[in-house]
């Protein structure tokens, strides 16, 4: 024996020591009693707790893993085997998922384009996703309700640039998004109007039209008046949409409709305007025309490629379980069932 | 009203097969055939009840807690009627399980039948499949407490006494382990499934909304139960007592996140 193997060989067996301490079954227990406290501690506070999950799935990720290399009984047992692969590819996906994910807002009104601006984001620190190529127009929609007010089905016409340039056409809804570039775009129950202007500033240069999107429709119903800034003048102006009547009717079957009439109050500073589609005001720096009303949906957009991903590794798991059950079970019938030795053979 | 008359024969017929169970066991008589009888006449009237409220409605047993309440005990009773039926050695756990159906079943006859609004996130297929493994899992659970219930009560001279003709502890706690199993399965497939029909629904596969998170938990708790099973020599009673724990905190899931929650998954209808 050499003098070097020595030290080699010791070192071998503190970290073989240290694997089967990682590996250790109790230490499975205890990480599941602590995820389990992480989740609820996670649920009941009011502030992010994401280390309550993090710390339990990273000790499980390395407890799995020191399992699969150290113990005997998945080489013997490959649906067991499988099983804790699949569950350790769940944890690895889900921290992945969870720093390349995006989930978003959007409102869009109809006829226009969709060109990569969200009213609302939060993404993990590695989404490099291309949101800024994604291009689609909502074409109208149609939501009914039944008697009481209460949603139905939506359906949304949607067109949308495909990866080869050409327009494509969609009607998306409910349990139907709009997926482009791995993005998926929901329709939301967030709805309402939008009164759209052209704004030609007074020295000569081209007109800009634009919508102001009023607050959700019914959701505010008596609210539909809002702030906002005339493009590259600085006006503050103030909106307001009245219709009389309600438009959708709570005693019946009805759906989501832009009034039949209606007029549009405007106020800039002290002077105050009632338009109807067409009419415009000349205001300090240019002119306004109210073009008419129209209507926005809100979207919401989420992006996490691992989805498809984790769905195999989870029924993968479930297979592979229902496999080392089966196995286990099978030889002998449920009204005959002996109990096990301590090998567990019966 | 029909579908009322309906219920209530069946919850009639319940009772008799859950006292038949209970009076069996005390007065150690073997009505045993007479108890399958009413079950299975139970399911029969809850079934119609159940169809006839759905042909009514346009739409099934999932929104109110009167229409949770009433497809649990209809979904419990045929699981723990199917064991009842496959296994004759373990027909006298019905005395436990038929207890904790009587409270659902009171619960039910205190709730309000009102008809609640179908949202459209509920048009799908994955509701079915969501719910049907939620109900195999829930039931396979119900079958393992019964057993393990025995077990318990057989730590006292009476239940030791009442209980003697079932097989001895170790074999009961194998079958409660068997049923553990499947019904973790089930969770299993019930989170996959409604995983996906949250994406599809409100664009995200989990979000952690109470009934989720619940879901979870007891999930983390059945895997706990089957893993120190497998793992340590527990003895029948401590293996026992931990598919009460889970057979607790899933029935807490299915039936008192409601009370904290104003739909099954809070928010998102």
């Amino acid at each position: 024996m050499s003098a070097a193997s020595t030290p080699s060989r010791a070192l071998r067996g503190r970290l073989w020591r240290l694997l089967s301490r990682l590996a250790s079954l109790k230490l499975t227990l205890a990480i599941l009693v602590l995820l389990a406290v992480g989740v609820v501690a996670a649920y009941l506070s009011d502030t992010r707790t994401v280390w309550a999950l993090v710390l339990p799935l990273t000790l499980c990720a390395i407890n799995l893993m020191a399992a699969i290399a150290s113990n005997g009984i998945f080489r013997r047992q490959l649906p067991l085997l499988v099983f804790h692969l699949c569950l350790l590819a769940l944890i690895v996906l889900v921290a992945l998922g969870r720093m390349t994910y995006l989930k978003g807002q959007l409102e869009l009104t109809d006829g226009t384009w969709f060109e990569g601006q969200l009213s609302a984001v939060e993404a993990g620190p590695w989404h490099f996703g291309r949101l800024d190529q994604v291009r689609f127009a909502s074409d109208g929609f149609r939501i009914d309700y039944d008697p009481g007010m209460r949603r139905g089905p939506t359906r949304n016409a949607v067109r949308f640039l495909d990866a080869s340039g050409a327009v494509g056409q969609a009607v998306i809804g409910d349990q139907t998004p709009l997926t482009l570039c791995g993005y998926r775009f929901y329709t939301s129950h967030n709805k309402g109007f939008a009164p759209t202007f052209a704004w030609t500033p007074a020295g000569g240069a081209g007109s800009v039209t634009g919508s102001v999107h009023l607050p959700a429709y019914p959701l505010h119903e008596y609210r539909q008046a809002r702030n906002w800034r005339l493009p590259e003048s600085g006006i503050e102006a103030w909106t307001m949409l009245q219709f009389d009547g309600a438009l959708i009717d709570p005693e019946r079957a009805d759906e989501f409709k832009l009034p039949a009439e209606h007029v549009l109050v405007l106020r800039v500073g002290d002077r105050r305007w009632t338009l109807q589609p067409g009419q415009y005001v000349v205001l300090p720096g240019g002119r306004l025309t109210y073009q008419g009303l129209r209507a926005w949906m809100g979207y919401t957009v989420f992006y996490d490629w691992t989805i498809p991903w984790l769905l195999a590794a989870a029924v993968s798991a479930t297979v592979a379980l229902g496999w080392h059950f089966w196995r286990k079970f099978a030889s002998q019938p449920w009204d005959g069932v002996e109990v096990p030795d301590g090998d567990g053979n019966a | 009203m029909l579908e009322a008359q309906q219920l209530w024969a069946a919850v009639l017929a319940y009772v008799l097969a859950g006292s038949g169970a209970i009076f069996g066991v005390v007065l150690r008589r073997n009505w045993q055939r007479l108890i399958l009888g009413l079950m299975v006449l139970g399911l029969a009237c809850h079934t119609a009840s159940i169809v006839v409220r759905w042909d009514r409605l346009g739409h099934g047993p999932f929104i109110t807690m009167f229409e949770i309440l009433s497809s649990n005990v209809w979904s419990l009773m045929l699981a723990f009627t199917i064991a009842y039926w496959r296994l004759p050695a373990i027909r006298p756990s019905a005395a436990v399980v038929m207890p904790i159906l009587f409270l659902m079943m009171g619960w039910l006859l205190m709730t309000s039948p009102k008809a609640g609004h179908f949202p459209p996130t509920y048009h799908t297929t994955w509701l079915f499949i969501h719910i049907g493994f939620g109900k195999v899992f829930l039931g396979a659970v119900l079958v393992a407490v019964g057993l393990s219930g025995v077990v318990l009560m057989r730590a006292t001279v009476w239940g030791r006494d009442r209980f003697q003709r079932l097989p001895a502890d170790g074999r009961l706690d194998e079958l409660a382990y068997r049923c553990m199993a499947l019904g973790f399965i089930f969770e299993t497939l019930m989170l996959i499934a409604g995983a996906i029909w949250a994406q599809d629904a409100w664009g995200r596969y989990w979000a952690w909304d109470p009934l989720e998170t619940w879901a979870f938990v007891t999930w983390l708790t059945l895997a706990f139960a089957l893993h120190a099973r497998a793992t340590s020599r527990l003895s029948p009673q401590a293996a026992s007592w931990l598919v009460v724990a889970v057979f607790v905190i899933a029935f807490l899931t299915f039936f008192g996140v409601p009370f904290v929650s104003t739909s099954p998954h809070k928010g998102a209808v």
